[in-house]
Formats: C-alpha cells, structure tokens, sequence
C-alpha cells in the first residue's frame, strides 16, 4: 500500500470550556491529493484547528492523522517536529520571519536544522529566493521588507527543504491585492508532482484558485467541491 | 557551533542591555579575582620569603607565636648544650641573636625591630641573597645596618643615628637590600647593643642551619626533645601554619565574593528570562519550522552561557589590573605584593563565571524549550 502524503481519518478534537466541551473539528476524514486543496469556512468552523492537527503542531482528541507517511497522532512533540521539518513547510498570516536574521538567513534557517553544510546552504537559500523575484533583498532583515515581499520570503523559505506539504494560513490576508495575488500566485505555482499545497481562507477569490474546496462549517466537513 | 551565530546576533539585537549583563558580571568576577588575589599574593610572599631566609629552624622560649617576635629568654646554657649535640641532632650551624623591638607595632613606619647580631655574624648569615645598597654590610663593631624598605618607610640614611634606649645610641652605616620581605624591615645591630639595652645576658632567638640530608621538622622534633621550655620552628612548620591562616582568609574572602556573584547571577537569569518572554514568537517560528526542543534549549543556554563567559573573562582582566594596582600601593606600604592572580585563580574564576551561567540559563531555557506552538503563534 502507497504512504499516505497527508490524510485524516475522523479526527476529531474537543476544547474544555468550563464545565463543557467544545468541538472545535467533528470526525473529519480526507485523503489530499496532489494539487492545491482550499479550506475555506466561517470564522470559528475549525479552519485553524484542522491545519494544527495536520501540521502536528497539536494532537487530536481521537482520530489518526499521516504526514508523509509518519503517523503523527501516535509521535511525541521532538518527533512530530523532525516530521515536519523534513516533510512540511509554513506561510502563515503574519510573523513567519525570525527577526534577527537577514532574508537569505531565514530561507537557510530550516537548512540549518537539517544539518546541512554552510556553504550549500547559502547557495540553495540564494537560488530560492532569486525563484521568488528577491534577489536583491537577500541581506535585508524582515523589518526591511514590505508585507508582501516578507510573505515571498516566507514561501522560500518553506521550499527550503523541498518538502512534500505546504501548509498557509490565511497567506493573503494581511496584504493589499496587488501583493496578494502575486503570493498567491507564487504558492498555487508550488503544487508540482506529488506536492499538496492546503490552503486556509475564508476569501473566496483566493479559494478559487485551487483545484478543490473543502467547506467546513461548525467543526464538520460539509461539502467537497472538484473545480475542472 | 551553529546555533552560536543565532545567539550573538540576538545578544546584538538588544545592546544596551546584553551590555549591561557583561558589565554586571564583569565587576562580580572582577571583585572576586581580586579578592581572592591576596590570599594567592600571601602565599606566593610567604614562600619566597621562606626559601631566602636562610636558617631552617629558629629556637625560642616557649609561648612564642609563630611570626612573632621572641622574648630574650633563651640562657647561655641553652646555647651550650645545642653546640654539645650538634653533630648527632643533625645541625650543621647556629647562631644566636637578641631582638627587641622599639615602638607601637601597629604603625610599620614607627616601629623599629633591633635585631642583634653576634660577632662574626652578618645579615647575610640571616638572608643569604643580601646585598649591600650604601656603606658597609657588617654591624659591627659599633654601627647599625639598615634594610632597604625600613630604610625607605622610616626615611633611615647614612650616618643618621639610632637610639635603642636613652643611654644607647648607634649610626647607621650600612644599608642592605636581604632580599626578603622580613628581613628587608630588621635592623641589624651588635647583639652586645640589644643585650645591654634590655639589661640581659639572654639571648631571643638561636638559629640553625640543618645538615644536607636532615629534615628540617624532624631536627626540630628533636631539638624540643633534648631542650625543656624551648620551641623549635621549622620554616616548614611556618609555611603549614600560615597557609591555615590564609585558607580561613580565602573562606571568607569567597564568602563575601559570593553576594557580587549571585548578583551577577541573578542578573543574567532576568536578562534571559526577559529575552525569552520577548521571543516567545521567535520560538514559536523556530518550532513551528521544525526545531525541536533541545535545539531552543541550547540557544538560550548558550546565550546565558556566552554572557557568563565573555563578563567572565573580562572581568577577571579587570581583576588583574586592580590587582597591579593593589599591588603598587602594598609594596609601599608593608614592602610586599600582597596581590597575585595565579593560573590557578584565573581557571578557579572562570569555572565560577561558567558555572554560574549554566545555573542562570537552565530556567529559562527550560522554559523556552517548553513552548507549545499554538501558544507561541496565537493559533488558538
Ligand atoms: N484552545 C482552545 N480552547 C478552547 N476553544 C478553542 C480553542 N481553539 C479553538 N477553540 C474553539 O474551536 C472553534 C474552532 O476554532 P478555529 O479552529 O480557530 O476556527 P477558525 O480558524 O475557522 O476561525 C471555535 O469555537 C474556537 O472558539
Ligand atoms: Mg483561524
């Protein structure tokens, strides 16, 4: 049987409030495939609660969830980490950079986790980041940079160890639509072979760029929509 | 290291207050190397002076302290009998002096220590490396020869006279540089001066120099055996009783060091702490991209760690240049660098920075490492 790259089997997970129970995600199963899959659904349906148990980031009440072959449910923290840095890369909606480090630092820092030589690092972190049009922004620290060009970094950065899954979190959200659309149109050029590509928003200009939209709405996955 | 270049550029991100850290140790490591220096400096003199005094063993009436000055208590008889056994005690010379001491004894500049010499015998006898700095080196028959500190603290020149008592008068006609802190204070005198002086026939201190193959305490051992009422101290019996005396000191000394340290300690767990409150984002990221734990754990025990050490090592520079200068105004006043930085005082202080940034750095980077990513991200 093929590994599966990023599947959910009825995951599920349930907040404490006080006396009662909330349940932020309702037995959502779904295998992704290649491509670019949206998430899409009103504020509170369990957008940001799916995308942190598929990341590894928390762990489900119940439910089984794969990355990359790795069953994360069943992985400790340090694990699911290692997991993730091999497998998984980030653009989330805001504060993604390290700010002590220059652009070209921050696209090597997932190459620096891994081990990777100094000098190989450089050259890949330099070759990523002229692939998303910042050649010239290579020794500027995020403070430097404007919104959009900050979130370019971010995608670099998140390629940096080629990874199977991109994750991004609402990526447009804090960006005027000029910039967005030229993020957007960076990540949704990402899904190449067998890269999945997940997608949160609730715009739906943005959803409409994907090849699938998976509607959720009180913790449940209610509709799946195939686009030609 | 490659999580050394993430530290020093966070510690670079916020100057004024790593600076402010590096300071703070710098002066509690600098104030502990320089504290612990005198204890170091004492013994450093304390053997130097043992190895240039010549005489192995000196003999004194009973009840005399060990660096104290001897009573004139010794009979002829005691003098006589130490010759008659010589050979089979081990001594292969002795001699007897008579010393008495004129003034306070708090104030060095007016206090005079007489040290009177038999005939025969010079102020080399008693320091061998002594040299003559002005006129001539022998007391006698009627002079008093001066050492060269006691000369420069009590502004002593030649053919100034000296009184022992108020009929008995000497001029000085010698100064002489013996090498050593002790006997650089002595005056010397004819031991017929002292005696007449004190009104006795007796004599303070007899001193001998052991034979080649003798131990020095063991002759002594056998000089109390063989005299009654007499102590027999052996240089290394001294040199025993004062590093007691200087490890009590230094005891105390890093008791009181260790307010500035755990200060300084305090000082770098609040600036990492602080540090760690501000980057809880920073970790998040970091974790968030794939760090582990231990990866975060290590960068902010190294950032405490790179504080310790470099305030450390700065600091105990520092404490060696307060040292010189301790070491400047002693020598003036009492003739002696009571001040040294030893190797083994500067490994002791940087095991201590080093020790005391680990202690500061385990908390908070406890704390950083246990950092959950939806925490740290605000995704909750
Ligand atoms: N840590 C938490 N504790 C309690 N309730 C939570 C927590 N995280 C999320 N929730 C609740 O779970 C539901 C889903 O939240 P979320 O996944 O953030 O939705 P979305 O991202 O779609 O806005 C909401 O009702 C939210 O209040
Ligand atoms: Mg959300």
């Amino acid at each position: 049987m093929k590994k599966p790259i990023l599947q959910a089997k009825n995951l599920t997970k349930r907040y404490r409030q006080g006396e009662a129970w909330i349940e932020a995600l309702k037995g959502f199963s779904y295998d992704f495939p290649p491509g670019v899959t949206a998430v899409v659904g009103p504020s509170g349906s369990g957008k940001t609660t799916l995308l942190n148990l598929l990341a590894g980031f928390d762990t489900p009440t119940e439910g089984e969830v794969y990355l990359a072959g790795n069953p994360l449910h069943a992985l400790g923290e340090d694990d699911r980490a290692g997991v993730r840095l091999l497998h998984a890369g980030f653009v989330f909606q805001s504060w993604n950079l390290l700010p002590t480090l220059t652009a070209l630092e921050n696209v090597a820092f997932p190459m620096l986790l891994k081990g990777v030589p100094a000098k190989e690092r450089t050259e890949r972190a330099r070759a990523l980041l002229a692939e998303v049009g910042l050649s010239h922004r290579e020794d500027h620290f995020p403070r430097q940079l404007s919104g959009g060009e900050q979130q370019r970094v971010a995608i670099a950065r998140a390629l940096a160890l080629d990874p199977l899954v991109l994750f991004a979190d609402e990526p447009t959200g804090n960006l005027d639509s000029a910039a967005g659309s030229r993020v957007l149109e960076l990540l949704v050029r990402q899904a190449q072979g067998e890269r999945r590509v997940v997608l949160v928003t609730h715009d739906p200009e943005v959803a409409a760029r994907a090849e699938r939209i998976l509607r959720l709405k009180d913790g449940a996955l209610i509709e799946i929509q195939e686009r030609p | 290291m490659e999580t050394l270049f993430l530290v020093v550029r966070n510690l670079k991100a916020r100057p004024v207050r790593s600076l402010l850290t590096l300071l703070g140790i710098l002066v509690a490591t600098a104030s502990m190397v320089l504290f612990l220096s005198f204890g170091e400096g004492l013994r450093k003199a304390l053997s130097a002076e043992m190895t240039k005094f010549g005489p192995q063993i000196r003999v004194v009436a009973e009840g005399t302290g060990t660096f104290g000055v001897p009573n004139p208590e010794l009979g002829p008889e005691v003098l006589s009998t130490l010759k008659a056994h010589a050979d089979e005690l081990g001594i292969a010379r002795l001699f007897p002096a008579a010393v008495m001491m004129k003034g306070s004894g708090f104030d060095p500049a007016t206090t005079f220590l007489f040290y009177g010499l038999p005939e025969g015998i010079t102020p080399k006898d008693l320091a061998p490396a002594a040299k003559v700095v002005a006129g001539r080196l022998d007391p006698h028959p009627d002079g008093a020869v001066v050492g060269k500190q006691k000369a420069e603290q009590s502004r002593l020149t030649l053919g100034k006279t000296l009184r022992l008592s108020r009929k008995i008068a000497l001029p000085i006609v010698g100064i002489v540089d013996a090498g050593s802190g002790f006997a650089n204070s002595f005056i010397f005198v004819p031991m017929k001066t002292v005696q007449e002086a004190l009104n006795t026939t007796n004599y303070s201190v007899i001193l001998v120099y052991v034979k080649e193959g003798y131990a020095a305490d063991e002759v002594a051992e056998k000089i109390e055996a063989l005299i009654p009422g007499v102590d027999a101290q052996s240089t290394t019996e001294a040199v025993k009783y004062a590093e007691r005396a200087i490890r009590i000191g230094d005891v105390i000394r890093f008791g009181i060091s260790l307010i500035a340290l755990i200060v300084g300690g305090l000082l770098v767990a609040n600036t990492v702490m602080m540090s760690v409150y501000e980057r809880i984002r920073e970790f998040g990221v970091m974790r968030a991209i794939g760090a582990r734990r231990g990866f975060i754990f290590r960068l902010v025990l190294f950032e405490a760690l790179l504080l310790a050490l470099s305030g450390g090592a700065l600091g105990v520079a520092a404490g060696i240049a307060g040292s010189q200068v301790v070491n400047v105004y002693t020598t003036h006043a009492v003739g002696l660098a009571l001040s040294a930085v030893t190797p083994r005082l500067v490994l002791f202080s940087m095991l201590v920075a080093v020790t005391l940034g680990m202690v500061a750095g385990v908390i908070p980077a406890r704390v950083a490492s246990r950092i959950s990513v939806i925490e740290a991200l605000g995704r909750v």
